[in-house]
Parts: C-alpha cells; structure tokens; sequence
C-alpha cells in the first residue's frame, strides 16, 4: 500500500472530485490461480494472466482451450473460469463505510463458478451476474454458469 | 413443447441438438458448509427461483428461463469441473486478543502466531487485512490509537514471517466495533483484538 500513501487530503479530493477516477484506480481484485493460457484484456489490449497481478473495473478475463483462471475480489467474492470463457468485470463498489456497494459482472461465453461475498451480504440487490440471455441475482450464494458463445 | 418438455427431465444436459447462442445455464451450488443459498434467474419474459443443492435452469435469448430441474453431480462436474477447479482458496480470518491496555497478545493468542504465519504463507499471493479493536475504557480516540498500535504489531509478525509490507493493510476501529456489546467503559477482554483477514 506504499504507492497509496496520499495525504488523507488528497484521498478526500480525489474522491469528492472524481469518483470514477478513484473507483478505476484502485485493484478490484487480485488473479490467485492460473493454469494454461489464461488472459486479461484491458483497454481492448490483453496481458497473460499471473498470479498476484490486479484486476480492475471494466477489465475482462480470457481464457483459451487448455485455460482456467480464478479470481478473489476485495470483498470475498470469487470468480473461476474454466477453458474458452470469458468475463467482464462491469462494476465493483466496496466501501461499505461510505454506504457504497455494487458488483457486476458480465458472463460473455463459457463456463464460470462465482462464490458471492461480503457486498452479497450488504446488499444483495445490489449484485448483477449478467448472461447475454438473463440476468442472475443473488443471496448469499455459490453457482456456475455456462454460456453458449455468441 | 410437451415433448420436448420431457426430454429435458431425463436427459437435462446432453441434448445434442445444437444450443442456441447466447444461452445461459445457471446451477445452483451447494456453499463449503453443506448449506444453499438462493438465485433468481430472470428476462423480461419471466423469472425462476433457484433455491435447493443444484437446482438449475436453462434460458435462451428472447426467451423465459425454463422451469428449475436438479442437475446431477456427475453433469456438474462434466460441465463446470474446469472452472470449480480454478476457485481460490476461501479467505481465512483468524481473532488474536490483547492483555488490557496493551499491544502484547495474550497467551492464549501467542500460540496462534504460527498457524496465523503459516496460513498466510501457504496462501497464493496473500492480502492481509489486519483491524485493531479494543474495548470501551477510554476515550474513543486513544482506542483508535490502541486498535493501531495493536494492528501495527501483527503487521510486524507478518512481515517477520517474510510477508511483503505492501501486502498489509492495517487499520484500526478503536471501540466502534465490539465483539461483544458492552456499555461504555467496560473491561471485556474478548473486544481486546485485532482481526486477521487472508485473501
């Protein structure tokens, strides 16, 4: 957390002035497995997946035949790809002492296991697993979902 | 559709016409302590409940999500075995408690360091968050201060264990979040803690 030791005034700033510029800054979560080719694209580029590297908002997670790649997030909550899948990360809100909780992910083709956390416990209205066909609300759950590519 | 609709009770999963793009199955998985939560499937055509050890169901694009069937454990596995294999380890979270008015950890605590240094060890790229608290004797804010000095010193464990400093996060609640609720100004040595979170 060294390279985040703003002063509490400029934390104050920056999330009064720009919450979305706040919100991409900080790591949703961190990859804690990877096997096979495994990718994350960002910003329309992809980067091979490596345990220990960041997650973050608006980023997709990319796996191809032989890939498998699993996910916890600064709430608890885990996300695993089995091979030729895909996921996008749409949404992450956790900070609960300033009433602000939000999670979206959106299921774009193959098959995935999510194990819900703490955001699912504060607000569970506030989770929204998205498949192109429906969307999936949660309470407190593990499941898996599998998607058809389009 | 009647046909169809029995097809699917007994082979729900190995159809082999081929799926439609865009389709969705959504089972519900049973949690690490045997017990279910619950799921809503829904469209603008319609919603299902998902509420029992897996229960499933099936929605293509345009259309309502199909009624809830039980997939079988062998087509869980035959189809998300790849992906459950890939879930991280669950979060570890483990309660060390304090002597009065102190950072040193009680004796009871001091025989957890270990286990609290191996976890973290055995844990793919770990971040540690570690939370100060006290009790209610004294002002709120010496106790801010209190729960930090408490937190700093299991972040020095950490570390001694070879725990990269960046990887801990330490903060401090003071008395604002009892273990146990008490009244102002009450000795209680289990809200004397700091709380280890692994993920």
């Amino acid at each position: 957390m060294k390279g985040r030791s703003y002063s509490l005034v400029a934390i104050t700033f920056l999330i009064a002035a720009a919450p979305a510029l706040a919100q991409q800054e900080s790591p949703a979560g961190r990859i804690k497995v990877v096997s096979g080719t495994a990718y994350v694209v960002r910003s329309g580029g992809e980067v091979r997946a490596e345990v220990g590297q960041s997650v973050f908002v608006s980023d997709s997670l990319r796996t191809g035949d032989d890939g498998r790649i699993g996910v916890t997030f600064d709430d608890d909550t885990r996300l695993s790809l089995g091979p030729n899948s895909e996921v996008r990360l749409n949404e992450f809100r956790y900070a609960p002492a300033q009433g602000s909780v939000g999670l979206a992910m959106q299921f774009l083709r193959g098959v995935a296991m999510y194990v819900s956390g703490q955001i699912a416990k504060l607000a569970p209205d506030s989770v929204r697993l998205e498949t192109p066909s429906a969307i999936v609300g949660v309470r407190g759950t593990s499941l898996a979902i599998q998607v058809v590519p389009e | 559709m009647v046909v169809a609709g029995l097809h699917t009770a007994c082979a729900p999963f190995r159809s082999r016409t081929p799926q439609p793009k865009g389709q969705a199955t959504v089972v519900l998985l049973p949690e690490s302590d045997g017990s279910v939560g619950r799921a809503t499937v829904s469209n603008a055509s319609g919603t299902v409940e998902l509420g029992t050890a897996r229960a499933s169901t099936r929605v293509a694009p345009g259309q309502a999500p199909q009624p809830v069937t039980e997939m079988s454990e062998a087509d869980v596995t035959r189809l998300f075995g790849a992906a459950i294999a890939a879930q991280p380890p669950a979060p570890i979270h483990f309660t060390l408690f304090f002597r009065f008015d102190s950072e040193e950890l009680t004796d009871d605590s001091r025989k957890l360091v270990a286990d609290v240094q191996q976890s973290v060890k055995a844990y793919p790229a770990p971040q540690v968050t570690v939370i100060g608290h006290t009790d209610t004797i004294g002002t709120a804010a010496s106790n801010v201060e209190l729960g930090l000095r408490r937190a700093n010193a299991v972040r020095v464990l950490l570390i001694d264990s070879g725990l990269d400093g960046s990887a801990v996060n330490v903060t401090s609640h003071g008395e604002a979040t009892l273990l146990v609720p008490t009244a102002d100004e009450v000795s209680e040595p289990r809200n004397r803690r700091v709380e280890i979170t692994v993920r």
